[in-house]
C-alpha cells in the first residue's frame, strides 16, 4: 500500500473504533458516493468485514436511477444493516427543487434525517465529509457535536486535542463524527483504486462529461470530462483548475447557501 | 506521487500577517483553484472592498470576511518540491486560544509570523510558547512585512537578534528565520529582488529542507491502548488494541496494566488477514490466550517493560476556556483511551504566556485561559507516562462537560 494511504487510512480507522467505543448508538452516513462508499469500506475495516452499525441512506427520491441500483447491489454484497431516511409527509406534498433549493434540502434531507434520529434515538453518526471540499467544511473537527435543532455551533467548538478525542458529557443532542476529515478528493480517487472499491458508473465519462460529486438529479450536472476510468480520473484530478463541487447547485445558490444549510444541519 | 505530508501550524501576533502568508502560499502554490480567485473578487467588487486581500482565500465564512479576520483553523493542502503541506490557520485573538491549540496539537512545525514593523509583541512570545508547550519540536521563523520597512536589512537584523533570545529560552535554538513581504511575494515562493542582502532560501525552501516529517516510534518499548472489546461468531475475545509505540508479533508475553491482566498473544487480527506483526498507530485486533474480558483503556506492553503503575504526576497545563481548577478538586483526566479519576494535589506555579516567566508560586487556583505547572494524584491505578519518554501516553486532557477543559503534558511521574 502507498504508504501515505496507509497513514490516513489508520487514523480513519482509530477514529471510527473510537466512536463505536463512546457512543451508545452509532450509524454511518451513506450517500452512494466516492466518499462515503469509502468511509463504509473504512467502518468494514474497522470491524474485520462487518459493520455492526445501520448505514443510513437519505433518500431524497430525487437521487440518479444508477444510485438506487448501486446502493441495492452494494447492501446485498457487503450485508449490512440499511435505514432509509425518508420524508414522506413533505413528498406527499410535492416538495421538490422548484419550492425553493434551500426548502428542498431542508425539508428532503436535513429533516428527514432528523426524524430517523429521533426515532432510532442515534447519539453519534459517521459523515463521509473532507476539509478540502469546501471552505465552510474545512472549519470542521473531527467530533462535531450538534444540539437537538441539529445546529453547528461553528464559532464556539470544543478544543480537539492530539488525537483524544472525547464524548461530552453534555451539551450535544449527537454526535457527528468525521473520519476522512483529513483526506483529499485525490487522496480518496488513490485509495478507490488500491483498494479497488466498487464506483458509482456516473463518476465515469459518457459523451464529453461526468459526475464529479453525486446528489440530486435536479441539482446535480456533470462537468465536461473525458475521464472514463478510474487511473484517467486521478490523472484529471491532478491537473484541474475548477473545485469539486462545481457541479452542486447547493453549494453556489447566493452567498451563503451551503453556511446556512450546514449550520442548519445539512450534511 | 506520493508526498510525504507535513501539517504545518502558523502562529503569531494579531495583524503581522498570518493569513495573508498562507494566502500567499497557497496562490503561489497554485494550490488555489480559478473559480474561487474569481468568485473572490467578484465579492470584493459587490461589498466595495476594492483591494484584493489574501486573507480573503481562507476566510470562508460570512462573519469572517465582513470583519477581515480569519477566526479559525482552516486547512487547506498546498504542495512543494518535497511535501504535500496542510496549513493550520491560527487566529491571533487572545479568546481563541482553544482554535490555536486544536491547530497547533495536531502539527509537525509551526511557522511563526512576526511583523517587521511592528516587532515582537505579547502574542509573538505567547504562541511560541505554547507552541513548545504542545510539543512542537520544529520552528521557522517569517519576519514578514519587509515592504513596510524599506527591505531595510538592520530592521531585519534586530528582529531575529530579540526573536533568538526568546526562542531560545523555550528551548529552540538555530531556528531559520526569513526576511518575507507576504503581500508582495518576496521571498515566500519567490526569491526577493529588493533584499540582495539576504542570501538565505525562500520560506517554501527553508521549509522543505529544515522540516522532517514525525516519525514513526517503531524502536520504543511496545505500548498500545485498549480501544474496546468485541466477541466474536466463537465467543472468543477480540481485544481493539491502538498501537502507540513499538511493534508486536504474535507468540510474545503481553500485559495489560493497570488491571495486571497477562497472556501469550494468539493472533493479531485485521480485516482479511493474520497479521505477522503490528506496528505503531495500527488499530489491530488481538487475541489472546488466557484474557477473556478487558476494559478499555487499559495500556498494552510487553510483559518485560511494563509502564509503571503512576500513584502521581506533575505535568503542565493549558486551562481552556469556561475552566478554572484548584487546589483539592477531583477531576477526570484523559489520557490513550483512559478515563480516570485524580485529584489536583498542589497547584505550584502559574507562568505568565507573555513574558515567560513565573507569575505566581503555589496559587489556590488557575484560571481559564492560564497555563501553570500542578501536581496530581491518581484516585484509582493508572499508567500515564512521562511526555519525554512516551509523548502519545504522556499527554491528557482534563475531561469538562463540553470535551476537553484543559490540555496537560506530564513532567514527571511517581509510582
Amino acid at each position: 500500500m502507498e504508504n501515505y494511504l496507509q497513514e490516513l487510512e489508520k487514523k480513519s480507522i482509530a477514529l471510527i473504533r473510537e466512536a463505536k467505543a463512546q457512543f451508545k448508538n452509532l450509524a454511518v452516513l451513506w450517500s452512494m458516493g466516492k466518499d462515503s462508499t469509502a468511509t463504509l469500506w473504512l467502518c468494514k475495516k474497522a470491524f474485520f468485514g462487518k459493520i455492526p452499525f445501520p448505514v443510513i441512506h437519505i433518500d431524497t427520491s430525487y437521487q440518479f436511477p444508477e444510485m438506487y441500483q448501486f446502493r441495492d447491489k452494494i447492501a446485498k454484497e457487503w450485508g449490512f444493516n440499511l435505514l432509509l431516511a425518508k420524508n414522506e409527509d413533505a413528498l406527499k406534498n410535492d416538495m421538490s427543487p422548484k419550492k425553493g433549493r434551500l426548502e428542498c434540502c431542508t425539508k428532503l434531507k436535513t429533516e428527514a434525517l432528523k426524524n430517523l434520529i429521533k426515532e432510532r434515538k442515534f447519539d453519534a453518526l459517521i459523515l463521509a465529509i473532507r476539509r478540502d471540499e469546501h471552505g465552510i467544511r474545512a472549519k470542521e473537527r473531527y467530533y462535531s457535536p450538534r444540539d437537538e435543532n441539529f445546529r453547528w455551533d461553528y464559532k464556539d467548538q470544543p478544543a480537539e486535542l492530539w488525537d483524544l478525542y472525547v464524548k461530552p458529557s453534555e451539551d450535544f443532542s449527537h454526535m457527528r463524527v468525521h473520519p476522512i476529515l483529513h483526506w483529499t478528493e485525490l487522496d480518496v480517487w488513490q485509495y478507490v483504486k488500491q483498494e479497488n472499491l466498487p464506483v458509482n458508473s456516473l463518476y465515469f465519462a459518457k459523451n464529453g462529461k461526468r459526475y464529479r460529486s453525486l446528489g440530486c438529479m435536479p441539482c446535480t450536472v456533470p462537468v465536461p470530462s473525458t475521464a472514463s476510468t478510474i487511473d484517467e480520473i486521478i490523472q484529471e484530478i491532478k491537473t484541474s483548475k475548477t473545485p469539486e463541487r462545481a457541479g452542486r447547485a447547493q453549494d453556489k445558490e447566493k452567498a451563503y447557501m451551503m453556511q446556512k444549510l450546514r449550520s442548519l444541519g445539512y450534511m | 506521487m506520493s508526498f510525504p505530508r507535513i501539517n504545518l501550524v502558523v502562529i503569531g501576533h494579531k495583524d503581522h500577517g498570518k493569513s495573508t502568508l498562507i494566502g500567499r502560499l497557497l496562490y503561489d502554490s497554485k494550490a488555489i483553484q480559478k473559480q474561487k480567485l474569481d468568485e473572490i473578487r467578484a465579492e470584493l467588487k459587490e461589498t466595495g472592498r476594492k483591494k484584493f486581500e489574501f486573507a480573503y482565500l481562507l476566510d470562508s465564512l460570512e462573519e469572517e470576511r465582513k470583519g477581515g479576520l480569519t477566526i479559525d483553523i482552516m486547512q487547506t493542502p498546498f504542495k512543494s518540491k518535497k511535501y504535500l503541506y496542510t496549513i493550520i490557520d491560527c487566529p491571533g485573538h487572545k479568546e481563541f486560544i482553544k482554535k490555536m491549540l486544536t491547530g497547533a496539537s495536531q502539527a509537525d512545525a509551526a511557522v511563526l509570523v512576526v511583523s517587521a514593523k511592528e516587532g515582537i509583541q505579547d502574542q509573538t512570545r505567547q504562541h511560541a510558547f505554547l507552541a513548545k508547550t504542545l510539543g512542537i519540536q520544529q520552528v521557522v521563523v517569517a519576519v514578514n512585512k519587509m515592504d513596510a520597512v524599506a527591505y531595510k536589512e538592520n530592521i531585519y537584523r534586530n528582529t531575529c537578534n530579540r526573536l533568538e533570545q526568546i526562542l531560545k529560552n523555550l528551548g529552540y535554538t538555530n531556528v531559520p528565520m526569513i526576511p518575507v513581504s507576504a503581500i508582495k511575494g518576496d521571498n515566500v515562493y519567490k526569491k526577493s529582488e529588493k533584499m540582495n542582502w539576504y542570501i538565505g532560501a525562500t520560506l517554501i525552501d527553508t521549509l522543505d529542507r529544515s522540516i522532517t516529517p514525525s516519525k514513526i516510534p517503531m524502536n520504543k518499548p511496545l505500548r498500545g491502548v485498549v480501544q474496546d472489546a468485541y466477541q466474536d461468531e466463537n465467543n472468543q475475545l477480540i481485544i481493539a488494541c491502538k498501537i502507540e509505540t513499538g511493534t508486536l508479533k504474535p507468540n510474545e508475553s503481553v500485559i495489560f496494566n493497570p488491571s495486571g491482566k497477562k497472556g501469550v498473544l494468539k493472533k493479531i487480527l485485521a480485516f482479511g488477514e493474520n497479521k505477522e506483526y503490528a506496528q505503531p498507530r495500527e488499530s489491530v485486533g488481538l487475541i489472546v490466550e488466557g484474557i477473556d474480558n478487558i476494559e478499555r483503556g487499559e495500556v498494552l506492553s510487553h510483559t518485560k517493560t511494563p509502564p509503571k503503575i503512576v500513584k502521581s504526576f506533575s505535568a503542565e497545563i493549558i486551562l481552556l476556556s469556561d475552566t478554572q481548577i484548584q487546589n483539592g478538586n477531583e477531576i477526570i483526566i484523559r489520557y490513550g483511551t483512559a478515563e480516570k479519576r485524580c485529584k489536583i494535589q498542589k497547584i505550584l506555579s502559574e507562568i505568565d504566556p507573555v513574558n515567560l516567566t513565573v507569575s505566581s508560586e503555589y496559587p489556590e487556583i488557575l484560571k481559564e485561559g492560564s497555563v501553570g505547572e500542578a501536581e496530581f494524584t491518581a484516585l484509582e491505578p493508572i499508567c500515564i507516562e512521562k511526555y519525554s519518554e512516551f509523548p502519545e501516553l504522556g499527554r491528557f486532557i482534563i475531561k469538562g462537560k463540553k470535551g476537553a477543559a484543559a490540555a496537560g503534558i506530564v513532567l514527571d511521574v511517581q509510582a
